[in-house]
């Protein structure tokens, strides 16, 4: 039983009611969509005040507490509300059961579940920071933010509180799906690196959130009781706060990467013709990553009051975590060697990964070393190190991604020159932005300041110049996609000429993704001399 | 799982709490803790291994239900070890008592 | 949870049960570090504070706990034997140990209760009246774990047992017929919650019996 020749999942029901009450998982995925994007250019709105504040060495804007308030929120929404569901619930919700052959995923009741509980959490944390906000950074230490703090830190933390249980059980759904839900034919080792990716974003999404959801209502019990948990005033340790919270925000970074390294070892064979290379090293590697990264979180309290002896695990433990990722690098630049490489748009955003990616893990290196961190910590070096892997990786993949898959999704081609100059722009803006941070870091200049001495403007001038360059990169897309959905001529099943099997089904999907269940008998990215041997599957 | 097993897993459950409790007013020092925990885990693999029939389950789901604890047990030994080794290095100030408020 | 229509992602019944196990789980594994995370710091401070902290655990009514660690293990033993009755093609047994289960949880949270009201006569609260100058602020740092701690553990109870009953009622009324997961599923849910309690108690109770 399967749908007509035109019928596609965006058309076969309509109303409000059939988006709102959807189970199919691809409607959830844009409805997903529109609240990421949303929430990405309020974060956006935070960092273009930040970059303007820091346009002089004196107060621009406002006070310094309203520089507070607008660092804290632009972390919390870029955190939260953005990068952590980013590729899972878009990417993931849309693509992942395609790829293995499965018409939904294992709990679609759930996933709708998920997509409301993330966005009331994120409309009630919206609220706080919009009625005053927040002024204790996006991490929240304790006691400050316990017992000094001023400010809506109640309703913003309970709103991070509800949006946690949409990770866990976006996490726990996508685990469920993959052993359970593959088609035919589709072992392990036959599955897209995106699903092994996904599937180690998913173990650390059910395994590290219910250990910050824990630590925020102790939190919320301090702050809510005046009970002296966290206080040292009462009696109680300041760094066991940081050692729950980071147990789960630094896991929570590999949630923020391995999505997007996922999207890059599916973009890198395409665009090169050519199969991954090392793929058992790639997807274990993934694996790797995940479990690693539940070892490392004490590298962000070296300078806290830690004991050294565990300082120094944790930084012994930090040097290894690198590897995988490492191994990885290795391997998409092996694929594309000898290959036949075009440089179509989520090419080069994936170029841009690579590149970008490369110098922030290497800068996490450094990081790790005790003696430099003592240096460098809470300075702008850790601020361009994050923000390399989290912009230049994790949002450049998201962007890669998009590119990528939005022929399947929404069946419409975009312009690609208009695309490929967006992605050359982000690049340059980003370098722009960011490069001058790690100068800026080494010299001294602590973050989360207002104000600063003069000999540091021309940097934050040349960041600043950046963003506005970086802004332009990100807003290009909007204009380009709302083109490409009006008027944009209509995609084919594989635009790319791509394996997998989410090409192998038309574009725009029809709403049970496949007419009959495919049997899987081929490993993924095939390609021999440069074209694809297909999947079995219905076109 | 029959009534035969249930019934002879909860006789061997309460005689696991008689031997905790008792063996918290025995004073064997830095021991009682492990003692009593050895005596939890006990009690919590008979009720994962027969009510919860991890006994009859598939591996997967006998390493999901592994995976939640050997997860925490990193926490704890991994937070355990900043704890441990706190005071391996202690300033004067920290000889100094606490504040009774 | 319907046993009967099978969703468009199962292609048979028998994937669809081992599918919905592995959710639950998976969801108990996330609850095991829910709790967890509130254990390994409890541990944390236990080695930090020493000798003050587990003194402070004396103050607990150890004999309470363990009757309601009897309660909770007996409630275990209950729901087993609806689970294996209700496979058996039961009715009327499986409601009667599910009310029996039920009944045992309700117990626990009265014997909670109890516990409570005394720790607030004896100006145990934190945040209430928690007597500092008598106890100290260590001692005050155990009691936030422990109300923490049995707080969320009744929460979790609580909601064990509305779907305890609620099953009960399913199964009683007929609406709902053996060869589906809905009451091994409940079942894992309510002996997690005991196997949490079997931690909790000797942290709680037994700590600074013996000084």
């Amino acid at each position: 039983m399967h749908a007509p020749r035109n019928e596609t999942y965006l058309n076969a029901t309509v109303g409000i009611r059939s988006w709102l009450l959807t189970t199919d998982h691809k409607r959830i995925a844009l409805l997903y969509f529109a609240g990421i994007t949303f929430f990405f250019f309020i974060g956006g709105i935070a960092a273009t005040l930040i970059r303007f504040e820091l346009l002089t060495p004196g107060p621009t804007l406002g006070s310094a507490d309203l520089y507070n308030r607008l660092f804290t929120m632009h972390g919390i929404i870029m955190v939260w509300f953005f990068l952590i569901p980013s590729i899972p619930t878009t990417m993931g919700n849309f693509i992942l059961p395609m790829m293995i052959g499965a018409r939904d995923l294992a709990f679609p009741r759930l996933n709708l579940t998920s997509w409301y509980l993330y966005m009331a959490g994120g409309l009630i944390t919206l609220t706080a920071l919009l009625l005053g906000g927040v002024d204790t950074g996006w991490t929240f230490y304790t006691p400050y933010s316990t017992f000094y703090a001023t400010g809506y830190l109640i309703l913003a933390v309970f709103g991070i509180f509800v949006s946690g249980f949409s990770s866990i059980l976006t996490g726990l759904n996508f685990i469920v799906t993959v052993h359970k839900l593959r088609a035919p034919g589709m072992t392990w080792y036959k599955l897209p690196v995106f699903v092994w990716s996904t599937y180690a974003t998913s173990v650390i999404l059910v395994l590290a959130t219910p250990v910050l959801a824990m630590t925020l209502l102790m939190l919320l019990a301090e702050r809510v009781l005046h009970v002296g948990i966290f206080s040292p005033q009462l009696g109680g340790d300041p760094i066991l706060f940081q050692h729950m919270f980071w147990f789960y925000s630094h896991p929570a970074v590999y949630i923020m990467i391995l999505p997007s390294m996922g999207v890059i070892s599916e973009i890198v064979p395409v665009f090169s013709r050519k199969p991954l290379f090392g793929y058992y090293f790639v997807v274990w590697c993934s694996i790797a990553i995940a479990v690693i990264g539940f070892l490392v979180w004490g590298h962000h309290m070296f300078v806290a009051g830690q004991a050294l002896y565990a300082s120094l695990a944790f930084s012994f433990l930090s040097y290894l975590v690198a590897v995988p990722s490492a191994i990885k690098v290795f391997n998409w630049t092996a694929t594309m060697h000898e290959g036949w490489i075009r440089f179509d748009a989520p090419m080069l955003y994936a170029f841009g990964f690579i590149g970008l990616f490369t110098i922030g893990g290497l800068t996490g290196l450094f990081l790790a070393a005790l003696p430099i961190d003592v240096h460098v910590t809470d300075t702008y070096f850790v601020v361009a190190h994050f923000h390399y892997i989290m912009v230049g990786g994790a949002v450049m993949g998201y962007f890669a991604g998009l590119h990528y898959w939005w022929p399947k999704i929404t069946g419409r081609l975009y312009p690609d020159y208009w695309a490929r100059f967006a992605a050359i722009l982000a690049f340059f803006g980003f370098n722009l932005t960011f490069f001058p941070q790690f100068i800026l870091g080494y010299l001294g200049m602590p973050r989360r300041y207002q104000t600063y001495p003069p000999e540091f403007q021309i940097w934050h001038v040349l960041s600043s110049a950046g963003a506005s360059i970086l802004a332009v990169g990100y807003a290009l897309p909007l204009f380009y996609f709302a083109w490409s959905i009006l008027r944009g001529p209509r995609a084919s099943a594989n635009p790319w000429g791509a394996t997998g099997l989410e090409w192998s089904t038309r574009s725009p999907p029809p709403p049970e993704n496949f007419a009959t269940t495919p049997t899987v008998i081929r490993p993924p990215y095939q390609y021999v001399r440069g074209e694809p041997l297909m999947q079995a599957g219905d076109v | 799982m029959t009534a035969g097993t249930i019934w002879r897993c909860w006789l061997t459950l309460m005689l696991l709490l008689a031997a905790t409790t008792a063996s918290a007013f025995v004073p064997l020092g830095s021991l009682n803790l492990p003692v009593s925990l050895a005596i939890a885990v006990a009690k919590a693999l008979i009720v994962l291994i027969f009510f919860m029939e991890l006994r009859a389950s598939r591996p997967l789901v006998r390493s999901f239900a592994a995976a939640g604890f050997f997860w925490l047990l990193i926490m704890i030994v991994l937070t355990g070890a900043d704890y441990w080794h706190r005071n391996d290095t202690r300033a004067p100030i920290d000889e100094m008592p606490l504040p009774s408020r | 949870m319907s046993d009967r229509v099978l969703g468009i992602q199962y292609s048979t019944l028998a994937q669809e049960r081992e599918t919905v196990t592995l959710g639950m789980w998976a969801f108990l594994a996330t609850e095991v570090l829910f709790f967890g995370a509130l254990i390994a710091a409890y541990l944390n401070y236990r080695i930090w504070f020493g000798a003050e902290f587990i003194a402070a655990a004396s103050l607990t009514k150890v004999a309470l706990g363990t009757a309601n660690t009897a309660v909770l293990l007996t409630s275990s033993a209950c729901m087993a034997m609806a689970v294996i009755t209700f496979d058996a093609g039961s009715k009327r047994a499986p409601v009667l140990w599910l009310a029996a289960t039920a009944l045992l949880g309700l117990a626990f949270v009265g014997i909670k209760g109890t516990e409570w009201f005394l720790e607030y006569q004896e100006h145990l609260v934190p945040a209430l009246n928690f007597d500092l100058p008598r106890y100290g602020g260590i001692a005050e740092i155990f009691f936030i774990f422990y109300f923490c701690a049995t707080g969320l553990h009744a929460l979790h109870l609580l909601i064990g047992i509305s779907l305890v009953s609620w099953l009960a009622w399913r199964i009683g009324t007929g609406r709902l017929q053996p060869g589906g997961s809905t009451t091994r599923l409940i079942g894992l849910y309510w002996h997690f919650v005991d196997i949490v309690w079997i931690f909790l108690f000797p942290l709680i109770y037994l700590a600074g019996r013996n000084m």
